[in-house]
């Protein structure tokens, strides 16, 4: 059972790709299928390339902790930011129109949102944004 | 993702396979774009009906060509968006501004208008 995984890594675009690898192989050891672990990782990654750009500003010094647990039936991927990110304020964000439609802001998080099966946005015990998302293991 | 490039009927026909995720894949598909509208190669049929995945960062390079495209004075459409993809460009709204086919006959006469 994976229990206790914890990933703490730099705001630096050119580490996505081997995270991204590594969530993968986390995947198919919990038991996702080999045709959803590619879905699951690009869930995982646009919150973490999101908190990456927009909750730590970009900022290399600034980390993202992944924390990842094995539940009965259930992958979940806490992640963390240095951000004090106010979902609230932000609930129910669209796309835009026009010259909005056409930038690049949100578009990851509505990704991650139509492919994980839960995404919420919160805080952890510090105060920072903590994005939850969870994956079912069939 | 593997790339592959050929002109039909005086348009350039791009057909893309795989995954178009973040990665170094992505910056040769970025020149591919880039290239097309300095050499003035006018309009783009992209074909994306063997493409499995694709991320933000890939339809982040989509919309740049686009964008540079029109404003060359060129278009860009899609071809044969599998389900998968289809349903990202609805859920980002991007359906709103690509062109998209599923039939390259019907496509390339599109871009003779």
């Amino acid at each position: 059972m994976l229990k206790g995984i914890v990933l703490k890594i730099p705001s630096d675009n050119s580490i996505v790709e081997s995270v991204q690898i590594f969530v993968e192989k986390i995947g198919l050891t919990a038991g996702v299928s080999e045709e959803d672990v590619t879905g699951l990782s690009i869930a995982v990654m646009e919150v973490v390339k999101n908190a990456m750009e927009h909750g730590n500003g970009g900022d290399i010094r600034k980390h993202v902790t992944i924390h990842i647990d094995v539940f009965s039936g259930r992958l979940q991927f806490l992640i963390d930011d240095c951000g004090t990110w106010q979902p609230e304020a932000d609930l129910g964000h669209e796309p835009g129109e026009g010259e909005a439609l056409i930038s690049s802001r949100g578009r990851g998080v509505l990704i991650a949102r139509n492919l994980a099966r839960w995404l919420d946005y919160g805080l952890n015990p510090e105060g920072k944004t903590r994005a939850t998302l969870i994956w079912p293991l069939s | 993702m593997k790339i592959k490039e050929e002109m039909k009927d005086g348009v350039m026909v791009l057909r893309l396979s795989g995954k178009v995720i973040s990665g170094p894949d992505l910056m040769e598909l970025k020149t591919v774009f880039q290239t097309a509208v300095n050499n003035d190669m006018g309009n783009v049929l992209l074909d994306l009906g063997h493409v499995a995945w694709m991320d933000s960062s890939g339809l982040g390079v989509l919309v740049s060509g686009y964008t540079s495209l029109s404003r060359a004075g060129a278009r860009m459409v899609i071809l044969n968006a599998t389900k998968k993809i289809h349903e990202l460009f609805i859920i980002t709204k991007l359906i709103t501004i690509f062109e998209t086919f599923t039939d390259e006959k019907v496509a390339l006469a599109s871009l003779k208008e």
